[in-house]
């Protein structure tokens, strides 16, 4: 197991944002987070990344302890948000990518090596040395992506990485998702979209009002409910937790 | 803490900051300015209240032309008369600068031995009115004198009967203009600590609230380096461009006094010692300074938020830097040396007139410390609260 949750809570004072959630992602698995707005995806996700830390629980990433060891997790992973991608306008994409691989502990060699791989992956070539302060959503989510992934981390999480992009640039990220995959990346992924899971995770764990509602394959999912389609899937279950 | 990954980010930081025009604004181009445009602005105005005093006083005189007094104004080359029909109005209209109303029976009075009365009508709300009327009253004062000479003589007694004690006064410092004295030790330290202290607001509010807005902040905080790392170096670029500031602000000061040398005076010079003290301090309030501004920056929910919180720090240096505009140097109450930023303040006047008291510096630079700990203590602590990083 690469990543083991074990009933994870995160409150903000009243608020359960995270509710005593358990699931393990295995090495190599694409797991999906899905859930609505204020599900709790991003709080989850946050406290994988050792950004916020849980109020009880415990996770443990590729056998290290998330609050013993949060610099040793750091260095395995990385992440992209999605929305409004921070970049650093007055920087060129490569200063933007290039500050996050010498923050991971890279050194100067390595990090061109690695961009110059990124920019066949991702078509940046031309813009590479440009100010990223007038780029377009696809061109920034394109850096964004290659600023996450420069130190080639075992564990990536994407959190809803497509929410407002255009037709074109969700296939480019589900593409590059896709491809990472192939490579054997282990991979934690949140979405509202139950379409968007099942084109790219092998499991999917449904969270609803910070409660994990379900934790199953794909394959089992659509056995359990064969006649309904995606979306009536996920409706369906929430709904029952709603009932409770 | 880890030094490489602080220095990474210190040296992203200052990369990003000064190629942000509207930050080389505020805290290069602007310090450098103030002080030559305040100089042409005051400089003008000052030379022409020199002019004033050399050329001829234009009054109107009413009463006996017939007098002595008459003649002898009338020949006196700082004396200008003028006739107008209406001398009230030429006066508030400032045609003229003073009305002299005479006596009908001026010499009379004087021929008797008698004392007489002239008025001397001015108008003290302008200021080249006011200054006309001690002139005025010295050129009338040598008229007097020569009446009272005249007087003694005739009844045969030497004139400097009268001076008992001839006062002789010498300053123990060189003599230089008044108003370059003043602009050194009144508006050096209050440029000085303000400068320190505020020119790295900008830079904090983009390192800070600016970082959070765009939404780099958490992905910076998934990164290997450590929060106080990254902190640290965020400080220290603040604290640069603060001194960058001072700096800044200094050269204007020096392109002012080249434009117009009475406006620092040219024997002002300062012994490296004095410098190098008067520069540990001002580094000291940059310390402190740069901290409270990150904090209160990285407390702020974003941009603007950070802009309205951090103003009024301005409005709380000038209450300390007005307090302290006319303090003298040499007499400075010991208590001040314990209040917060007046105590750099008085450091810095001590040392511009030569007083370099060893006790005092060690006093405040313990106070210094301590702010400065304080400061950094509470940035950290504010980095690494969730409900501050989080908060929106
Ligand atoms: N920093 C925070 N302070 C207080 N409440 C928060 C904070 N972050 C998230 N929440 C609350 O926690 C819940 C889960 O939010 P979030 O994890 O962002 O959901 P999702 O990413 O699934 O949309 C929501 O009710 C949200 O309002
Ligand atoms: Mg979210």
């Amino acid at each position: 197991m690469l990543i083991e949750l074990f009933n994870l809570t995160k409150n903000f004072k009243e608020v359960k944002a995270v509710d005593n959630i358990s699931f393990k992602v295995n090495r190599g698995e694409v797991f999906g987070l899905l859930g609505e707005n204020g599900a709790g995806k991003t709080t989850t996700l946050r406290m994988l990344a050792t950004m916020l830390k849980p109020t009880s629980g415990k996770v443990l990433i590729d056998g290290s302890n998330l609050l013993d060891e949060p610099e040793k997790v750091r260095s395995k992973i990385g992440i992209l948000f999605g929305g409004t991608t921070g970049l650093y306008d007055r920087l060129t994409a490569y200063e933007n990518i290039e500050y996050f691989g010498l923050l991971n502990g890279m050194d100067k060699r390595e990090i061109k090596y690695s961009i110059n791989n990124l920019l066949k992956d991702l078509d940046m070539n031309e813009y590479i040395n440009r100010k990223v302060g007038k780029f377009s959503k696809g061109m920034k989510q394109k850096v964004a992506i290659a600023r996450s992934i420069v130190h080639d981390p075992k564990i990536m999480f994407f959190d809803e990485p497509t929410s407002g992009l255009d037709v074109t640039s969700v296939r480019m990220v589900h593409k590059f998702i896709e491809k990472l995959r192939k490579s054997g990346k282990t991979i934690v992924f949140s979405s509202h979209s139950m379409k968007e899971v099942d084109k790219l995770c092998d499991t999917v764990g449904i969270i609803h009002k910070g409660k994990m509602a379900e934790v199953t394959s794909l394959s089992d999912l659509r056995n359990k409910y064969n006649d309904l389609d995606l979306e009536e899937i996920f409706i369906e279950i929430i709904g029952d937790k709603n009932e409770h | 803490m880890n030094i490489r990954y602080m220095l990474i980010v210190l040296r992203k930081e200052l990369k990003d900051t000064f190629r942000d025009k509207k930050t080389i604004f505020s805290s290069i181009i602007i310090p450098i300015l103030i002080f030559p445009i305040l100089v042409l602005a005051l400089g003008s105005g000052a030379s022409d209240m020199l002019e004033e005093e050399k050329r001829p006083i234009e009054v109107a005189i009413i009463g006996n032309e017939n007098t002595s007094i008459f003649t002898y104004l009338k020949k006196h080359k700082n004396i200008e008369i003028k006739s107008y029909t209406n001398p009230e109005k030429a006066l508030k209209d400032l045609k003229i600068k003073a009305i002299i109303k005479i006596d009908t029976n001026f010499d009379e009075t004087i021929n008797e031995n008698k004392t007489v009365n002239l008025d001397i009508i001015y108008d003290e709300s302008s200021q080249k009115s006011a200054m006309a009327k001690p002139r005025l009253e010295r050129i009338i004062d040598e008229y007097s004198n020569k009446i009272l000479e005249e007087r003694l003589k005739a009844l045969n007694i030497k004139p400097n009967i009268l001076n008992v004690v001839n006062i002789n006064t010498k300053s123990v410092t060189i003599k230089d203009n008044g108003f370059a004295l003043m602009m050194f030790s009144m508006m050096l330290p209050m440029l000085l600590t303000i400068w320190s202290a505020i020119g790295g607001i900008p830079a904090a509010t983009d390192l800070g609230a600016g970082e959070k807005e765009r939404k780099t902040l958490e992905a910076l905080l998934t990164t290997k380096a450590s929060r106080v790392s990254i902190l640290l170096g965020k400080y220290f670029t603040i604290v640069i461009a603060g001194i960058m500031g001072t700096l800044a602000s200094l050269l204007g000061f020096l392109i002012a006094s080249k434009l117009n040398p009475d406006f620092l005076g040219s024997g002002v010079s300062l012994p490296p010692s004095s410098i190098g003290i008067i520069a540990i301090f001002c580094v000291g309030l940059s310390l402190t300074f740069s901290g409270i501004e990150l904090a209160i920056s990285f407390y702020a929910r974003n941009f603007k938020e950070a802009q309205t919180y951090l103003t009024p720090l301005t409005i709380i240096l000038l209450i300390p830097a007005y307090l302290t505009m006319y303090l003298d140097g040499r007499a400075i109450p010991e208590v001040y040396f314990n209040i917060p930023i007046i105590n750099i303040i008085s450091i810095i006047k001590e040392v511009l007139v030569s007083v370099i008291n060893p006790l005092h510096i060690f006093i405040v630079l313990l106070w210094t410390i301590l702010y400065v700990s304080i400061s950094i203590f509470i940035t950290v602590r504010m980095f690494n609260k969730e409900s501050v990083i989080f908060r929106n």
